[in-house]
């Protein structure tokens, strides 16, 4: 329809990347539509498991690379157009810049088609989003960290981040579970940490084979042996729905504060900003008010376990 | 606010000074029902209308709206304008304002402003006008039955006058070229405190004054009622289309028939569809009608509230009307009141 009003017209312009009129910061660029995702690089890929592989990205522009800070237990909106948006935990810690690392399972169409992706390709990236663990914070304590499946994805981020500034933390303990072998990620990273003092480290499955020399049995079990100065310590979790309650029981028995236990749910964030109502947990917003919230504030929310 | 008086015969010379700069959109008849429409002609408005059937919010969150365009081959966005024509809603009810503020609370957060929302939101201005309310409306259970601001004016009927709010320069200056508006005199104070008396007075009294509902809609989570009221819902998401104050939406692409381009849009959306809260490997996490009901009621009366201090409901009893298994926040307020009369009863 011809505009015949002589009022002035308000628009909303999405330009693509170089034709841009004022230059404006990466930070202003990114605020001024926050639906419009900026292309980034695939610069690695690494397999993980039969299903799950980390992805290498770089943001091509570089004031947007430069504005993108994350904290550990953010996620950004991947995107393939014509296929559409993902949320995806990052899995990098925000000690390195210049490069996001997302750990992806093959488990629709989404993710399908990324698994089919190469080095090189592009795709879309819209973030960082929500709020993380909170890191600063956990600084001065003792740490532990209970990862179930693809619970890790988003706690590698926290656990790198860790392992970076590691003078800063006390007792780190890392419990990390899988079904079987072949299901467990970042193993050649862990095989490695297994032998290092400054790790308490507890690979644990369900269904061992005949190579297996961690822990066998479910996430929980390494509770029994653990030793914890329980009021300095904090506690992160993240895994399948089924484990929080548990991993949580364990916690709390072993007399961790309530808002000192982090868990990280999974939830559809299709915006991440707070808005399409997707990933709404009863009065709360899992992509603004979380991800990661603390067990305090998820037992005061309708329908968060 | 700045408060003046115009002769009611003077509407339509608003109306029509309001068409020459703005598009008019204004409640017109449809067969049975009203819907707010682009008009051509002052007379073509009603405006003593009961509830419209479709909410306002169309005009700020379209049903379906694109928010880009992408190039597939290269996965980069390409050129896109969106250009909003400036436009007058003239005759909105206080409960349907109220509903945009909410909405404003949403979309310009703050934090994440949304520059489509934004763009509409500052492109429109909004005329209210007092109303009548019909059996359906509980407006004022909600406190959303005046609009104390979110317009640029709004015209309190007093007989053959109307009190005028004048909210914004824009709106004032036309007011001011159209009309003589004068000061209010005592009488018109007087007849406007009878008017807004008489509204008052004539809200439907068969629908339950419950003030503690967000309350017991904590305390009440896991009652039975919700499996009653929640195995009823035909997942039709009517209630969520002719909702004000409904905002879900789902962002989906589309490729062109070459696949070589694309758009990608937004469309409305309901927390009642069944796959509405499905992640990634298919777990949902409210599979069961009652929970997605019960999940659509709390939101509206608990826990938009506890975020912003009042609730995702305006009482405009839409939803009354629409939903064909008679599942509204009247019967969730019924509910309440029953179990009221069956503890006092017990006790």
């Amino acid at each position: 329809m011809p505009l015949l009003h002589s009022a002035p017209a308000k628009t909303v312009e999405v330009n693509p990347l170089g034709e841009r009129v004022t230059p404006l910061s990466g930070a202003e660029l990114m605020a001024a539509n926050p639906y419009r995702p900026w292309p980034a690089r695939i610069t690695s890929i690494t397999d993980l498991t039969a299903t799950e592989k980390l992805f290498e990205f770089r943001l091509i522009d570089e004031a947007i690379r430069e504005a993108f800070r994350h904290e550990p237990g953010q996620f950004v909106e991947l995107s393939i157009f014509g296929v559409g948006e993902a949320p995806i935990s990052i899995s990098s810690s925000p000690s390195k810049h210049g490069f996001i690392e997302l750990c992806v399972r093959r488990t629709g169409r989404f993710t399908e088609v990324l698994h089919t992706m190469q080095c090189g390709d592009i795709v879309g990236i819209r973030g960082p989003f929500g709020r993380g663990f909170p890191f600063e914070q956990m600084k001065g304590h003792d740490i532990l960290l209970v990862a179930g499946g693809l619970g890790i994805a988003p706690l590698r981020s926290l656990i790198n981040n860790v392992h970076d500034e590691r003078s800063e933390f006390g007792k780190v303990t890392i419990i990390y579970g899988s079904k079987n072998p072949s299901e467990v990620m970042f193993r050649d990273q862990f095989e490695m940490w297994r032998h290092r003092k400054d790790f308490d480290l507890y690979l644990t499955v369900d269904h061992p084979d005949e190579s297996w020399d961690g822990e066998v049995g479910l996430v929980t079990k390494p509770f029994e042996h653990l030793e914890l100065d329980a009021r300095h310590t904090y506690g992160a979790v993240c895994g399948p729905p089924v484990m929080y309650r548990f991993v949580i029981d364990e916690m709390r028995k072993k007399g961790i504060e309530y808002d000192h236990i982090y868990c990280s749910f999974e939830r559809h964030m299709k915006c991440g900003m707070g808005k399409c109502g997707h990933c709404q947990i009863g009065h709360q917003y899992c992509c603004i008010d979380g991800p990661v919230f603390n067990y305090w504030e998820a037992k005061n929310i309708q329908g968060s376990m | 606010m700045l408060y003046r008086v115009i002769d009611a015969a003077e509407l339509p010379l608003l109306v029509s000074a309001f068409m020459q700069q703005y598009e008019v959109v204004a409640p017109v008849k449809r067969g049975r029902s009203y819907v707010f429409d682009a008009i051509e002609h002052p007379e073509d408005m009603v405006l003593d209308y009961p509830t419209t059937s479709a909410s306002l919010k169309k005009y700020f969150l379209p049903p379906k709206e694109t928010l880009m365009r992408f190039n597939a081959q290269t996965n980069r966005v390409a050129e896109h304008t969106l250009e909003v024509p400036p436009r007058v809603i003239f005759g909105a009810h206080a409960c349907d304002i109220n509903a945009i503020n909410r909405l404003d609370q949403v979309f310009r957060d703050g934090t994440y402003n949304d520059p489509y929302y934004c763009a509409r939101r500052d492109a429109t201005l909004i005329v209210g006008i007092s109303c009548t309310p019909a059996d359906s409306c509980f407006c004022h259970l909600w406190d959303a039955d005046e609009a104390r601001f979110g317009y640029d004016l709004f015209l309190q009927d007093i007989g053959d006058r109307f009190l005028v709010s004048i909210s914004s320069v824009e709106a004032a200056n036309i007011l001011e070229s159209a009309c003589n508006p004068r000061e209010a005199t005592d009488q018109d104070r007087i007849d406007f405190r009878h008017a807004t008396r008489r509204r008052q007075a004539s809200f439907n009294p068969g629908i339950p004054d419950i003030q503690d509902v967000a309350m017991l809609m904590d305390a009440f989570h896991k009652d039975d009622f919700w499996e009653e009221l929640g195995s009823r819902c035909l997942s039709c998401s009517a209630c969520a289309a002719v909702c004000p104050t409904c905002f879900c939406f789902d962002l989906q692409d589309r490729l062109s028939p070459d696949g070589k381009q694309g758009e990608r849009y937004r469309v409305w959306d309901a927390c009642t569809s069944p796959q509405f809260a499905q992640v990634a490997g298919g777990h949902n996490f409210r599979p069961e009608g009652r929970e997605r009901v019960r999940h659509r009621m709390y939101h509206k009366l608990n826990g938009f509230l506890a975020n912003h201090d009042r609730m995702l409901c305006v009482g405009c009893g839409r939803c009354v009307k629409a939903c064909k298994a008679d599942i509204n926040p009247v019967k969730v307020l019924e509910f309440f009141k029953q179990k009221g009369a069956d503890d006092a009863s017990a006790a």
